[in-house]
């Protein structure tokens, strides 16, 4: 089904009904499971993944040959952890039911993008010869995959207790106008569900934390150069919001398990009890 | 994904018409008794290059021709493994089933599809029990079944639902094929284990149910339950079971029972193989 | 195809023996007939047509998503006038929809199975996507309820996945993931009428369930798979990785329940279950790979004998096996014991009417 996109500049609502800059219903939980070191469930809308995090662990026989991580190194290496991911796109996630390989190139791209953006900010060097395995697993799908996939990976790493420089946030950025209409004027919109992502020229871009600094940014869509710089800006500062809910849910969950008793609280958390 | 290292057939088939002159059903009927199973022919050593190999023929029904079931199986090693393969205190087994492409009514692929692979995990598990694997530490052994022909006739192409059921059939021929082969091979194991198949059949109207040996699917009007099992007929084991289907719930037939009669099935398979392998050592010593 | 334990010889004997035991005593101090606490819930997926969501309190999780997609239905012989040929081969009249439903095939039940670590096509794998396939089409009704008209089918899509890394054998839990999956699935109510193009009610609300729920609920519902093993005279439900490293036999059996309706005294109704047992496969015990304990005799280093009565010493223990001393198991498992094992699974008021009770306390959404 074709979007209609004229309808935009009218009331300046999107298909959904959000403005420009709104992001969709955001659900996460954090240990979801018990068995993993590390899991987490987010919902960008309709988009639902799932995150497992095994490790750091001994790397096992055999593991290293099929996953697309560590560099292409065999077993843990030298100086470092290696961080394999594996991503599984359920036959039931899109509205018709297709199913994907294990070597399906656009999930094999997906796993490496993640793959080298994780290596660059975890402290993989305080764990040499191991492994760390990303596992995730997509449940629903509905446009911004990918900054879904980062969302839910930075959660359960931080629930593995992995030391990272900061958050990994993600978020989609995109444009009111197709890249044929060649409009210079047209706004950008910020986290784009699959409607609007088959239609409009859109990026992805996760950055480090509060900073301006870009981990991942992947654009597989044409688009005018001028209108690339606010796009930017706007899923730069998706990013930003997405931190601040990613970060409450972590304290929320923190502060719980203080109440329940699972961790000692110490004078040293800066995570404020009364709510 | 598209095979494009072989020149392929023609994807569909084409049949020939079928003409309902109702002189098929008087053929298909069974014959032998209730406990019989069809005569066999198993003869070892007829690949030279393997470490052992079997032939396994089933006759044909009466009134058809070259239709019986025809397996092959090619036994390759002991042999050391790989120098990238991690430890093992045991021989490490691997089991390949595979249908030959014109086997079967409908024409298989060259790549093993899931009946092939679950048949060939249900022969490790039949094989694996009978072999003393750890007199052969760090090193492997393949056993590879083809099925030439399979059984099937132009008659079932009509009746293509008894295909589920002919499965049993064919793991029953394959354990006793592989075990052959692997006995040729003068690989250890505690005994030769056979394969044997048991079904309960019912009438025309759905009654007078009746548990027979060897069951060949188009003989009967249906076939509500079957079991197939791998058997060591010294030590009265079983070293595989498989079982589906469903059994009324008011006869006297119980699963017991029915894996009872395979386990009898097996036994007749067991002395054809006995049977063969000493004329092979009859021949050989003279 | 579960993970290789990592136990010792040692430890693999002192396992084996003390679950051999009368009773027999489990390292999580269940009884031999105790499943362990799951959680589930139902309808987690509003964009599948049922699903379901098992967590074990070991820690592994499965999701499973059933889609259906609507596909003509393709006569086997390729030609257009099969269905006219079978009816006038069968003697049936037009208009017989019982006998067009016997026209259903397995096929149209498709299943994947995903675990992580392992290919999609491992041999491993795809035996367990056989196995709960051939337990769900073992009552030949499940294929019927698939049956739109002469013309058109459904096709189901199952898609299993196992969300943690394969702690145990992931059998069971897959087997009751799939069971709340489809007794949650719902098809689009039927609008149109007899062989036309299908056409199908938009609400959702009245869309009818795949197993018919309250009133009168009578015939089979979907099956479940339960993993016993047998670790010498004892048999055991719900093996955990290291009872299933040390068991000497291991059988998967699918139990299917038949609900009937009797009525009693004019008013009072009562729903009694039948089990049937619909399919059984024995599964290769991962106990035949470890590694086998060396007794003290034969150990050269310890006794420091010359090699020739080490030889015999060697040979005498691999004839008969020392006590404490573990040895994978070898051969099959007789006769009796999998009589029993067939025994207790049927048995009224045993394990499968425990788990069968539990499953029906889940809120199916």
């Amino acid at each position: 089904m074709p979007l209609d996109t004229s309808t935009y500049s009218l009331a300046l609502l999107r298909i959904d009904g959000r403005r420009w800059n709104d992001l969709r219903r955001l659900h996460a939980q954090i240990h979801t499971q018990d068995a993993a070191d590390g899991s987490s469930y987010l919902e960008m809308g309709h988009t639902k993944v799932m995150c497992v995090v095994t490790g750091p662990a001994e790397p096992q026989a055999g593991q290293q040959k099929r996953g697309t991580g560590g560099g292409g190194q065999a077993g843990g290496q030298k100086d470092g952890a290696s961080i394999v991911v594996n991503v599984v796109v359920a036959g039931f996630s899109s509205v018709d039911r297709k199913r994907r390989g294990r070597n399906d190139r656009r999930i094999q791209e997906m796993e490496i993008t993640i793959q080298k953006a994780l290596a660059a900010n975890l402290h993989v060097h305080l764990f040499p010869h191991s492994t760390i395995t990303v596992s995730l697993h997509v449940l629903s799908q509905d446009g911004s995959l990918l900054a879904a996939l980062i969302n839910a990976t930075t959660l359960a790493l931080i629930d593995a207790g992995i030391p990272m420089t900061d958050y990994i946030t993600a978020c989609t950025a995109g444009s009111t106008s197709s890249y044929a209409a060649g409009d210079d004027s047209a706004d950008p919109l910020l986290d784009l569900n699959t409607q609007e992502e088959q239609e409009l020229p859109y990026l992805t871009v996760a950055t480090l934390g509060d900073s301006d600094k870009v981990a991942v940014l992947v654009c597989e869509s044409r688009v005018q150069v001028s209108r690339l710089e606010g796009m930017l800006v706007v899923g730069v500062d998706g990013c930003r919001q997405m931190r601040r809910l990613l970060d409450g849910i972590v304290r929320q969950k923190g502060s719980k398990m203080i109440k329940e008793g699972a961790v000692q609280r110490s004078d040293m958390m800066a995570v404020s009890l009364e709510d | 994904m598209a095979d494009r290292r072989r020149v392929n057939g023609p994807g569909g088939s084409s049949l020939p018409p079928v003409y309902d002159d109702g002189e098929l059903d008087a053929v298909s009927r069974r014959q032998r008794a209730p406990d019989a199973i069809r005569p066999l022919y198993l003869k070892t050593g007829v690949t030279p290059s393997a470490s052992g190999s079997a032939y396994l023929e089933i006759e044909p029904r009466e009134g058809e021709y070259g239709s019986g079931m025809k397996l092959a199986c090619t036994v390759h090693g002991p042999r050391s493994l790989p120098r990238s393969a991690p430890f093992s205190p045991y021989m490490v087994l691997s089991t390949h089933v595979k249908f030959a492409p014109f086997a079967t009514k409908q024409r298989r692929g060259y790549l093993r599809d899931s009946s092939e692979k679950d048949l060939s995990t249900h022969l490790e598990t039949a094989l694996r029990g009978a072999l003393i694997a750890d007199r052969w530490p760090k090193s492997g052994v393949d056993v590879v079944v083809t099925i030439i022909e399979g059984e099937s006739t132009r008659q079932d192409a009509v009746e293509r639902r008894v295909e589920e059921w002919d499965v049993m059939n064919v793991l029953g021929g394959c354990i006793t094929v592989a075990s052959a082969a692997i006995a040729d091979a003068g690989i250890d194991c505690v005994d030769t284990v056979s394969g044997g198949v048991a079904a309960l059949v019912a009438g025309k109207d759905g009654d007078e149910t009746s548990i027979v040996l060897d069951p060949v699917a188009l003989e009967h009007d249906s076939i509500l339950a079957a079991c197939c099992v791998a058997y060591l007929p010294n030590r009265d084991e079983i070293t595989n079971l498989w079982f589906k289907g469903r059994l009324p719930s008011a006869a006297s037939y119980n699963h017991q029972s029915l894996v009872s009669r395979a386990v009898q099935a097996s036994k007749g398979t067991h002395g054809l193989i006995s049977a063969s392998l000493s004329e092979v050592i009859g021949n050989s010593q003279n | 195809m579960a993970q290789q334990t990592l136990l010792s010889p040692a430890e693999l004997a002192y396992l084996h023996s003390s679950l051999s035991l009368s009773p027999p005593i489990r390292p999580d101090g269940r009884t031999s007939k105790q499943f362990r606490p799951l959680t589930a819930e139902t309808g987690i997926l509003p964009g599948t047509n049922g699903s379901a969501r098992v967590c074990l309190s070991d820690g592994t999780e499965a999701i499973v998503g059933v889609k259906a997609e609507i596909e003509k239905t393709v006569d086997p012989l390729g030609g257009e006038h099969y269905q006219e040929y079978v009816k006038s081969a069968s003697g049936v009249g037009g208009g017989d929809a019982e006998a067009d439903r016997s026209a259903a095939r397995g096929e149209w039940l498709e299943m994947t199975v995903e675990i992580p670590g392992l290919r999609d096509d491992d041999a491993g794998t795809v035996f367990l996507a056989e196995l709960l396939r051939e337990a769900l089409l073992a009552d030949g009704e499940f294929a019927k309820k698939l049956w739109i008209n002469r013309r058109f089918h459904w096709r189901l899509y199952l898609d299993i996945l196992l969300i943690s890394p394969p702690l145990s054998y992931p059998l069971p839990l897959l087997s009751l993931t799939t069971h709340l999956a489809l007794l949650a699935t719902r098809l689009p109510r039927l609008k149109s009428e007899g062989d036309e193009d299908p056409m199908f009610d938009d609400d959702w609300e009245a869309a009818p369930f795949l197993y018919p729920r309250e009133g009168a609920t009578t015939g089979p519902r979907p099956s479940i798979t339960l993993l016993v093993v047998a670790v010498g005279d004892s048999i055991l439900f719900d093996p955990s990785k290291e009872e299933l490293a040390v068991a000497d036999s291991a059988l998967a059996v699918s139990l299917c329940e038949v609900r009937t309706q009797r009525e009693q005294g004019g008013m009072e109704v009562d729903s009694g279950r039948e089990l049937r047992l619909v399919s059984m496969r024995t599964i290769d015990p991962p106990s035949r790979l470890t590694p086998p304990g060396v007794p003290s005799t034969a150990n050269l280093a310890a006794s420091g004998t010359s090699d020739t009565t080490q030889q015999k010493q060697q040979q005498r223990a691999e004839e008969h096996p020392q006590e404490g001393v573990w040895k994978a198991p070898l051969g099959g498992t007789r006769f009796a014991v999998l009589d029993s094992i067939m025994q207790a699974v049927l048995e009224k008021g045993g394990v499968a009417d425990e788990v069968l009770d539990g499953l029906e306390g889940v809120d199916l959404a």
